[in-house]
């Protein structure tokens, strides 16, 4: 009825998708897109964190440059590609760059807000009991606002998996943004088609495997599931 | 020895500022058990942060032991109104983190804690997450917590508010050892004032509106005390009196005008169909 190059047909997507786990390009495609998200989100974490941890203890900063991140944390992260390619060239580390740009700002959000949101008698506690400086942060400040925090890590993570599909499909040498182009120029909907699947999958197989599971048993260790 | 001086607290809220202590002189001797009774809302706790050093006085100043509190510190533990236990920690952890914060070794406070755990008769629930216990039992472990700290002053708020009669006698005789044994200064709140005269060498009545001292009355009676006790009884009823003449006023400002018993004290329950099908 419709041609195949405009329209998918579901036996052609499993098709493409049985033949590109057969032959390994679509595992070996996500393999790579896998460990460029981890290692962009492993990089926007650590970032994220000591952004955050700088602006929860250092007023001055919170007040200047609060309202910017949130701004940041608005752009899409594709916008940063000009700026990673200028400074890193064509090439892993600027797709890494765009990663790591796209989820920071939300991770360093959730952890300031997270700490704001922490009930003040905690710290009267910890603050009689003699904790202040560095204690205080990692025995209360820290484990009171992480359930949020994961929250916020796993929005984080959704913005990871959006940067680098937009890092791969403007600078491709290999993953899933470079086979979701090749299907593209080869008229080949059906292969574009199995690539969406798969980033569909793989991110909800992360979701609910890691970060769901994470949040539910700080919930249920905390008690906040209680009805 | 505690000492405030002329202390005053304002609270702002919405851009008034509230005179919520007006010129607070009290002396706490060092190992003096002294308790606070007030109408509700007159600046007890309030009172109490300030000792602790975690609000701040507005005008006047407060002592330990000749040098003037700035900061909170681990010299004066304070039991707050709420358990505020941490909920990501283990009972046992909960009871720990004064010592563990102190830098005491890990097997030294653990053993501590489960000494105090004991005596609060939660040692089998050391394991358990805070949100697994009754709210009697989370306010039996921060007792535990507030008592593992060793502090010489102890500020406790209510501490015993939400017990069963039972628990609170065998938490009172045991505080009473402890104080005894320790010689811990200990300004303790209460709306009880049979609680207050079984347990203070002092009872300081507060006014509200603002919060001031009204009056103290000395308890020089032997211990173990018994309510049944006639002096005991007859300065319980003296209290009380003083009390409830201050309830009543702040019980009397807050109805007039907006409150009128005739209209109001009727409240329609909602399943009430009272002459609906006429
Ligand atoms: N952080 C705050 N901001 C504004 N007002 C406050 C604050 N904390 C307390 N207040 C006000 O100060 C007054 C005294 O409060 P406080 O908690 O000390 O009373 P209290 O005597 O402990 O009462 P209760 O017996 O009910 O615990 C109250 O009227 C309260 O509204
Ligand atoms: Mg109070």
């Amino acid at each position: 009825m419709w041609p195949e190059y405009l329209f998918p047909s579901p036996s052609g997507v499993f098709r493409s998708l049985g033949e590109g786990i057969k032959d390994g390009s679509l595992l070996l495609a996500a393999a790579v897109s896998m460990q460029r998200v981890i290692t962009g989100f492993l990089i926007s974490l650590a970032g994220g964190i000591l952004l955050g941890v700088a602006l929860v203890r250092i007023r001055f900063l919170e007040e200047c440059f609060g309202p910017l991140l949130l701004g940041l944390q608005t752009l899409p992260s594709i916008c940063w590609l000009p700026l990673a390619v200028l400074w890193f060239g064509m090439g892993e580390k600027a797709i890494l760059f765009v990663v790591a740009a796209g989820s920071l700002f939300s991770i360093a959000i959730s952890f300031v807000s997270g700490v704001k949101n922490i009930s003040p008698l905690y710290r009267w506690v910890a603050k009689t009991m003699g904790a202040s400086g560095w204690q205080m942060f990692t025995t209360v400040i820290f484990p009171a606002a992480l359930p949020s925090f994961v929250a916020g890590m796993k929005q984080g993570w959704s913005f990871a998996w959006r940067a680098l599909l937009a890092g791969e499909l403007l600078s491709p040498q290999s993953g899933l943004g470079y086979v979701l182009v090749m299907g593209r120029d080869l008229h080949d909907m059906n292969l574009v088609v199995a690539v969406m699947v798969v980033i569909i999958l793989l991110g909800l197989a992360v979701e609910k495997l890691f970060f769901a599971r994470v949040e539910a048993s700080l919930r249920s260790r905390w008690g906040l599931d209680r009805a | 020895m505690l000492v405030l001086e002329g202390v005053y607290k304002y609270f702002s809220s919405s851009g008034t500022d509230r005179l919520v202590l007006e010129n607070i002189n009290l002396r706490v001797k060092s190992g003096e058990f002294v308790c606070l009774v007030g109408p509700s809302g007159c600046g007890k706790s309030t009172l109490l942060s300030i000792i602790a050093g975690l609000e701040k006085a507005d005008r006047g100043r407060v002592y330990k032991d000749g040098k003037e509190i700035t900061a909170a510190g681990p010299d004066r533990v304070v039991m707050f109104q709420e358990a505020a236990l941490f909920p990501w920690l283990k009972v046992i952890e909960n009871v720990e983190y004064g010592l563990k914060i102190a830098g005491i070794p890990k097997e030294v406070r653990r053993e501590k804690a489960l000494r105090y755990l004991k005596m609060v008769h939660l040692s089998r629930f050391a394991d358990s997450y805070p949100h697994q216990l009754s709210g009697g039992m989370r306010q039996r472990v921060a007792l535990a917590r507030a008592l593992a700290v060793d502090s010489d002053v102890l500020l406790m708020d209510e501490p015993f508010a939400a017990l069963d009669a039972q628990t609170r006698y065998l938490l009172h005789r045991q505080l009473q050892e402890i104080w005894q044994v320790t010689g811990k200064t200990i300004v303790f709140v209460t709306h009880s004032v049979e609680e207050a005269v079984l347990l203070a060498d002092r009872v300081v009545v507060m006014a509200a509106n603002p919060g001031r001292i009204k009056k103290q009355f000395a308890i020089q009676l032997s211990r173990p005390r018994h309510l049944k006790n006639v002096d005991l009884a007859f300065l319980a009823g003296e209290i009380l009196r003083e009390l409830e003449e201050e309830v009543a006023k702040v019980a009397r400002a807050e109805y007039d005008g907006e409150w009128s018993p005739e209209e109001d004290v009727f409240l329609p329950a909602p399943n009430s169909n009272m002459g609906d099908g006429i």
